[in-house]
């Protein structure tokens, strides 16, 4: 029957991208793609200071296009160097506009005291190695010491948009924006072929006799589109989410410690 | 039958054009080492002048870096087409091996004069240092991959019966070559003590 081959390949693959993206969590160190600019996982700043510089940076995208993501951890999780971690993260996350390559990632670790600006391909020329070096140096790693991170990371930021402002021009939308423009059309698309789906779905699962499958549309599909990660954060009111526009780094930037 | 010999005709097309994109890759990516390591070569004549002036520099290591720029500057390459032969590689591979050494060893050396590593110029070309050795490992590794890619696809079916029909041929990689991933080991002469003595201050 056509319909049981049908459904049989949809439920092959929900399930393949199910445990292939687990297998890929279980085998790298990489964090996934971050839900928003600002992601404090560390909990080093207050959630209003957080989401206020989470809106900084999506509004910085939306008037220049570069994309700067701040992300802080309380562990450094890799076995290799920082440097190292970095550029691999960075890969994964591109932030960027595609062809301009024009992101910059602020990784902070906070109990192993060590933070690193990376920059994108087209950053280097506004943000060139000294100077993520000085705005570590002079910005960031002094308010850290004293404990006041948020300080650190208003100035830090601020610094970042000081240097890189006036390299690219913005559209006033950033990725995600004009992905969800688009979301109009497709969604409800989507929103049919996933109606088709669950309909099959559930049909082979009263076939055989238990609803085992048709649960897995649903977390499958919710978690799809909260972002990933940190849902918690990515629910709140006015909450800008990042996505990568597909810029690449070539290891640029500088590393510090407080 | 028309089949029969317009598939073979096809795929030959479509295997011989990914070859070349593949292959222009691969040069792109050359073009890309030869530059960072260019831009390594760069900064050599102004970190030798500003840690020439420190006071009682030791000038074994100084001497060094410069020699080893020197011979970096023998063994050019063409820039824009990534070398087919392994030897020649090999060649240009320790030439720059030499000059990683010698540079580390040089900022290890330093850390032994505290008034120069304050000073701003000599923090600025450490940082650019770093990030150069930074963007050469970074750079290098994207052209391994991009070889890897060619190589593989040369190997293929039928890709294979074309390499030979129009010359294609593989590439050499970067070898990780043995020492330059650790920092190099450093002997102080204790019996001259530098211009003021090193307290272990790390940054």
């Amino acid at each position: 029957m056509p319909t049981s081959l049908l459904a049989r390949f949809v439920l092959a693959f929900a399930s393949l991208v199910l445990f292939g993206a687990n297998l890929l969590q279980a085998a790298e160190t990489i964090p996934p793609k971050p839900a928003g600019y600002f992601n404090d996982y560390a909990g080093v700043v207050s959630k209003d200071a957080a989401l206020r510089f989470n809106e900084q940076l999506a509004q910085f995208e939306r008037e220049t296009s570069n994309q700067i993501i701040v992300a802080v951890w309380s562990k450094f999780p890799s076995a290799s160097s920082l440097d190292d971690f970095a550029q691999r993260t960075y890969q994964i996350w591109q932030p960027g506009q595609k062809g301009k390559n024009n992101g910059a990632v602020l990784f902070v670790f906070v109990e192993d005291h060590k933070m690193r600006i990376q920059t994108g391909y087209g950053l280097e020329g506004a943000l060139p190695d000294i100077t993520c070096d000085d705005i570590i140096r002079n910005e960031i790693a002094p308010q850290f010491r004293t404990g006041n991170y948020e300080k650190g990371f208003a100035q830090g930021i601020d610094s970042i948009f000081k240097a890189v402002r006036g390299e690219y021009k913005g559209s006033g939308k950033t990725v995600l924006d004009k992905n969800d423009k688009g979301h109009g059309g497709i969604g409800l698309l989507g929103f049919v072929i996933f109606f088709f789906i669950l309909l099959i779905a559930l049909r082979v699962a009263r076939s055989r006799g238990g609803y085992r499958y048709s649960s897995m549309g649903g977390p499958f599909f919710g978690g799809w589109s909260s972002g990933g990660w940190s849902s918690s954060s990515s629910s709140g009111g006015g909450f800008s989410g990042f996505s990568g526009g597909g810029g690449f780094s070539g290891g640029g930037g500088a590393s510090g410690s407080w | 039958m028309f089949l029969l010999i317009l598939l073979p005709g096809l795929t030959g097309c479509g295997s011989y054009n990914r070859l070349v994109t593949l292959e222009q890759n691969v040069n792109k990516k050359w073009a890309d080492v030869q530059s960072v390591y260019q831009r390594r070569a760069d900064l050599i004549p102004n970190l030798v002048q500003t840690v020439a002036g420190a006071a009682n520099f030791e000038k074994s290591t100084l001497t060094e870096v410069t020699n080893a720029r020197a011979s970096v500057g023998q063994v050019k390459l063409d820039s824009s087409k990534a070398p087919t032969d392994a030897a020649e590689l090999e060649k240009f591979q320790q030439a720059q091996g030499q000059l990683s050494t010698a540079l580390s060893r040089l900022l290890v050396v330093s850390e032994n004069y505290p008034q120069l590593r304050a000073t701003e110029a000599f923090q600025k070309l450490q940082t650019q240092l770093e990030g150069t050795e930074n963007r050469i490992s970074v750079e290098r590794n994207n052209f391994n991959a991009a070889v890897q890619e060619y190589n593989t696809a040369l190997e293929q079916f039928p890709t294979n019966m074309l390499n030979k029909m129009f010359g294609f041929k593989s590439r050499p990689f970067f070898t990780a070559q043995p020492g330059t991933d650790k920092a190099p080991e450093v002997k102080f002469d204790f019996n001259k003590p530098p211009a003021t003595p090193a307290p272990a201050t790390k940054p």
